[in-house]
């Protein structure tokens, strides 16, 4: 039991802590989840500087400028730790606060006694025999289940029931309350937002929901909560940024993990691209499509971590983003064939007496081919990321459903096998996009390879449509 | 039959029928792409491409269906 288990110790904190605080938020009241977390983070740094301390104190260096500058940084850590200590006290509820102070002790208790219970000899031979096994764990979980029954209906058990099978909504009746006085108050987008929420299929439950759920008064939650898919999309942008800047920042002749695994990404994306756009137009387009499929797939995922909504699942990211697409082909195509080339393009590069005839019939087609690219592409990717989420949070609420019985805050993952899907749809659809894309960038670059032209004439292979 | 009924009684059925479509359609393709795979394995890549492309255009128009229920969905 030395330094290891005291960090042991930390990290099952870490962990239990960020859960056990979230599950309140949701359940409970979001503000008593913020104090709990709180109370358990204050305890984790308080035991981290003690510990720090007395490591330094003991140590046999203790008398070197460095370990003085330390026992130094670690006294005014707790200063301000005692300083924070009044203010989150007046400011959250005190016995939520107490409750996640004493959070690592109870870890260090359980943890303690586990190893006591692991090293002993009735332990050992109740694990010998399989049966006796079994026997003591139906035993275990007939036991938690009648204390539990018989825990007073009135309180947490009853609560937890019916917040079980509201499942998912964050918050729900004090999100909903807030959000009718809001549409009260906040006339037209008020009221527009508070029906969107209550009509529309439920949600997984995010870090932003639940703080503006906590704090349904202040002005910059209820900004987040509006402009919560730029929030997220944002930050998934420097997110990506800051990889990217991590991993290029020393770039070695003999990679790293990291630079290694995006040297390998970039260097995939760009032969993929570089194959379907050609040698000459290829790396040009590298940056701007690779850079959309790392983006895409980042968003469609993040919606997977718990606690985190996927961006794409709402249409007006996917609309920006095929705009973007939109935009850009347009402008390769007035660059690359000029204006008269476009036009002509547009018009199906008539050059016979028959081809002029039927251009003016062409010409709407072509337009309309061109405007609805943007709809297909944002359409398709809204689509496929909103029903993989409503379909993970449709088996989550059955789980949820199937066990309210109990009146406890569990469920059956029954969303699991979904996760995978998800997880390979969403890969297919960023991939899918960026391809879409690169087709149509090609379709707008000038082809300049006319024997390929003409044996694709010969087969009679299927052109590439818009969808 | 009122709106609300008819809107109900037709919105499954609707994407129901999109989804036979398109299900329709990605049989065909994904029976075209294995075939062509049997035929010439070394041009796999480029006909696991063009089928991932081609697929994702048919699987939009059941997309399309499941955004237009849910955009629909609202007013039942």
């Amino acid at each position: 039991m030395g330094l290891e288990f005291l960090a042991r110790v930390r990290t099952t904190t870490l962990w239990v802590g960020a859960v056990a605080s979230l599950m309140i938020a949701t359940y409970a009241s979001p503000l008593t989840g913020l104090a709990f977390g709180a109370g358990a983070l204050w305890s984790l740094v308080n035991l981290a500087l003690i510990e720090r301390l007395i490591v330094t104190l003991t140590g046999l260096k203790r008398t070197r400028p460095a370990s003085l500058r330390r026992i130094g940084l670690a006294l005014l850590g707790m200063l301000a730790l005692f300083a924070a200590g009044p203010l989150l006290l007046t400011r959250l509820a005190p016995h939520w606060l107490m409750a996640g102070f004493f959070l690592p002790f109870t870890v260090i208790v359980l943890k303690a006694a586990a190893r006591l219970l692991l090293e002993s000899r009735a332990w050992a031979a109740i694990t010998r025999r399989p049966w006796r096994a079994a026997l003591v764990v139906v035993a275990t979980v007939a036991l938690a289940w009648g204390a539990l029954g018989a825990l007073p209906r009135s309180g947490v058990a009853r609560d937890a029931g019916s917040a079980a099978l509201a499942a998912s909504e964050t918050g729900a009746a004090e999100g909903h309350a807030a959000e009718t006085t809001a549409a009260e108050s906040h006339a037209a987008e008020g009221a527009e937002h508070g029906e969107a929420k209550s009509e529309g299929p439920q949600e997984f439950p995010n870090v932003i929901g639940i703080l503006a759920g906590a704090f349904p008064h202040a002005t910059w939650a209820h900004f987040l909560e509006h402009y919560e898919v730029l929030v997220y999309s944002l930050f998934i942008a420097l997110l990506l940024c800051f990889l990217a800047f991590l991993a290029s920042r020393n770039a070695k002749m003999y990679p790293g993990r990291l630079q290694n695994a995006v040297e390998a990404l970039v260097e995939a994306l760009h032969d993929f691209i570089v194959g379907i756009l050609g040698p000459k137009f290829g790396p040009r387009y590298v940056p701007f499509l690779g850079t959309l499929f790392i983006y895409i797939l980042a968003m469609n995922l993040f919606g997977l971590i718990p606690f985190m909504h996927s961006p794409t699942s709402n249409l007006n990211v996917t609309v920006a983003l095929a705009l973007t697409v939109f935009v850009y082909v347009q402008f390769t195509g007035f660059r690359e064939l000029g204006l008269v080339g476009y036009f002509d393009h547009m018009l199906g590069n008539p050059r016979d007496v028959t081809s002029w005839i039927v251009a003016p019939l062409i010409f709407p087609i072509h337009l309309l081919g061109e405007l609805a690219k943007p709809i297909s592409l944002s359409c398709r990717l809204f689509g496929n990321i909103f029903g993989e989420d409503m379909l993970l949070v449709a088996f989550a609420t059955l789980g949820v459903t199937m066990l309210s019985f109990t009146h406890l805050p569990f469920g059956l993952p029954l969303h699991l096998p979904f996760l995978f899907l998800a997880l390979l749809s969403s890969t297919l659809q960023a991939l899918v996009f960026t391809v879409l894309s690169t087709i149509y960038f090609l379709l707008m670059l000038p082809h300049d390879d006319h024997e390929h032209e003409e044996e694709a004439h010969h087969a009679h292979s299927p052109q590439v449509q818009e969808g | 039959m009122d709106f609300h009924a008819a809107l109900s009684l037709g919105l499954p059925i609707g994407i129901g029928i999109a989804a036979v479509g398109s299900g329709i359609g990605l049989g065909l393709i994904g029976q075209g792409a294995m075939q062509a795979i049997g035929r010439q394995p070394e041009a796999t890549a480029k006909i696991q491409l063009a089928m991932i492309i081609i697929a994702a255009l048919a699987e939009a128009l059941t997309i399309y269906a499941f955004v237009t229920m849910f955009l629909l969905s609202s007013k039942i």
